[in-house]
């Protein structure tokens, strides 16, 4: 019975969304809204730049700009989880310890490391924002092709 | 087969046929907990199903090695043959079943309490990154089909055999199939922006869980301590147990008689002197279940306790 009503309720459910997924917390329509994104780049990140292009080429889309924040290595993934910053530039490892609070994107500029604890560049945006999570995946993704 | 050993060729095709749907269902979850594995991702909830999948195959592993060891002979060392080890299994089964519920539930509740909002992005197939929401949903969908399928064919077998273990892994595969569903509902609502939607939805499945596996813990404990035969699917008295107390006290008059259950066989002991005609299985259970009555004996004198 749950099984039926689940089954058919689907196509519906899905039909009702125009596009998935949206985000969580809103990040995009607050991106559009407000006309800005707001970036934090870690100190000791002097590889930065292909990161930036393409926050940039994102910002752009939704018309808006980077706006870069200064704020503290330590205190940035907080500020991100806070939802003070929309996405956060630096190194991380794949196996990073802020794996589980923020989301961090494949490595850019170069192959994913062999060594899983090895930094390289990434993007790390906010859990749940799971629309601005898929849009860098794909940019990544097309920089890297 | 012999008094305390091996299968009463009555069920024998039945249990042959429970042992081949317990393979399907290693075979066929194991394949589910593979897809699951390739598409998790970080997803704590996917990986919450595929643990929950692992060991949603304990009852099917139970069943096998119960049958197996039900099948061997009586011998010094156990004189009582390993009939008892169906017994143990149903209590491997029920815990099994109760692990389940309470992972699900600790999971859906600090996610909850913390508020963790899941993060699914992208996966890059053949060159097109597609949101990976997609293909759990995908996975998830391939997740629910064996265990309605599986579940619904157990059922009657486990009636056919009275076996608790298989009943026990049919009402697993109701676990499996409805968090299946939740995860799908789940995963819709992390596209949809409500992180809340996967906690709640496992939430109230993880409630069902625990319900049916408290009532197949408290069945488990019944048959370990010797109690009265229960129901297949509840913890009252089983009918056809009834029906033999109420035929032996038609027989012996009002006498005390007690029945207790090893695995699916049943062991009846009667107050009163071994009477000179003793009845057969046959004729006290019907053609249909005499192979359960493993055991019936008489104790002339029960107020005498043993020297």
């Amino acid at each position: 019975m749950m099984l039926r009503a689940f089954l058919l309720s689907l196509p519906l459910t899905l039909g009702a969304c125009d596009a998935l997924p949206r985000d969580a917390s809103g990040t995009t329509e607050r991106i559009e809204r407000s006309g800005m994104m707001r970036v934090a780049v870690l100190p000791g990140t002097p590889d930065a730049a292909p990161a930036l292009t393409l926050l940039r080429a994102y910002a752009a889309h939704h018309r808006a700009r980077v706006v870069q924040i200064a704020v503290h290595g330590e205190h940035a993934p907080h500020w991100l989880e806070d939802g003070r910053l929309d996405a956060v530039v630096g190194h991380f490892a794949k196996a990073s310890p802020w794996m589980a609070d923020i989301s961090l994107s494949k490595a850019i500029g170069r192959a994913e490391p062999a060594d899983g604890k090895q930094p390289v560049l990434r993007i790390a945006r906010r859990n749940g924002e799971n629309a601005l999570i898929l849009a860098i995946d794909r940019a990544v993704a097309e920089r890297e092709e | 087969m012999s008094l305390h050993g091996g299968i009463p060729r009555a069920i024998a095709a039945d249990v042959r046929r429970g042992e081949r749907l317990e393979y399907w269902t290693l075979g066929w979850m194991a394949s589910v907990v593979l897809v699951m594995w390739l598409v998790m991702g970080a997803s704590q909830a996917m990986k919450a199903a595929v643990i929950e999948d692992v060991l949603s195959l304990v009852p099917a592993v139970v069943f096998l090695l119960s049958t197996h060891w039900e099948r061997r002979r009586p011998n010094r060392r156990f004189p009582f043959g390993y009939r008892r080890a169906n017994s143990l299994a149903f209590l491997v089964a029920a815990t099994a079943l109760l692990s389940v519920g309470a992972f699900l539930a600790y999971e859906s509740i600090t996610t909850l309490v913390k508020q963790e909002h899941p993060s699914v992005g992208g996966i890059t197939l053949f060159g097109h990154t597609i949101w990976l929401g997609w293909l759990m949903l995908a996975a998830l969908a391939y997740s629910v089909v064996p265990p309605v399928i599986l579940g619904r064919l157990k059922q009657p077998v486990a009636e056919k055999i009275k076996d608790k273990v298989l009943h026990t892994d049919a009402l697993m595969q109701k676990a499996d199939w409805q968090t299946g569903i939740a995860g799908m509902a789940g995963i819709i609502g992390i596209g949809l922006g409500w992180w809340w939607a996967d906690a709640t939805a496992a939430l109230f499945i993880s409630l069902s869980i625990i319900k049916d596996a408290v009532g197949a813990l408290k069945q488990a404990i019944a048959e370990l301590l010797d109690g009265t035969p229960r129901a297949l699917d509840s913890n009252e008295l089983a009918d056809d147990a009834k029906q033999l107390i109420a035929v032996l006290r038609t027989r012996f008059g009002k006498v005390d008689v007690r029945l207790r259950e090893t695995g699916r066989y049943i062991a009846a002991e009667v107050d009163c002197a071994t009477p000179t005609d003793v009845p057969t299985a046959a004729e006290l259970m019907g053609d249909d279940l005499a192979w359960r009555l493993a055991s019936l004996s008489f104790r002339p004198d029960p107020r005498e306790p043993p020297a």
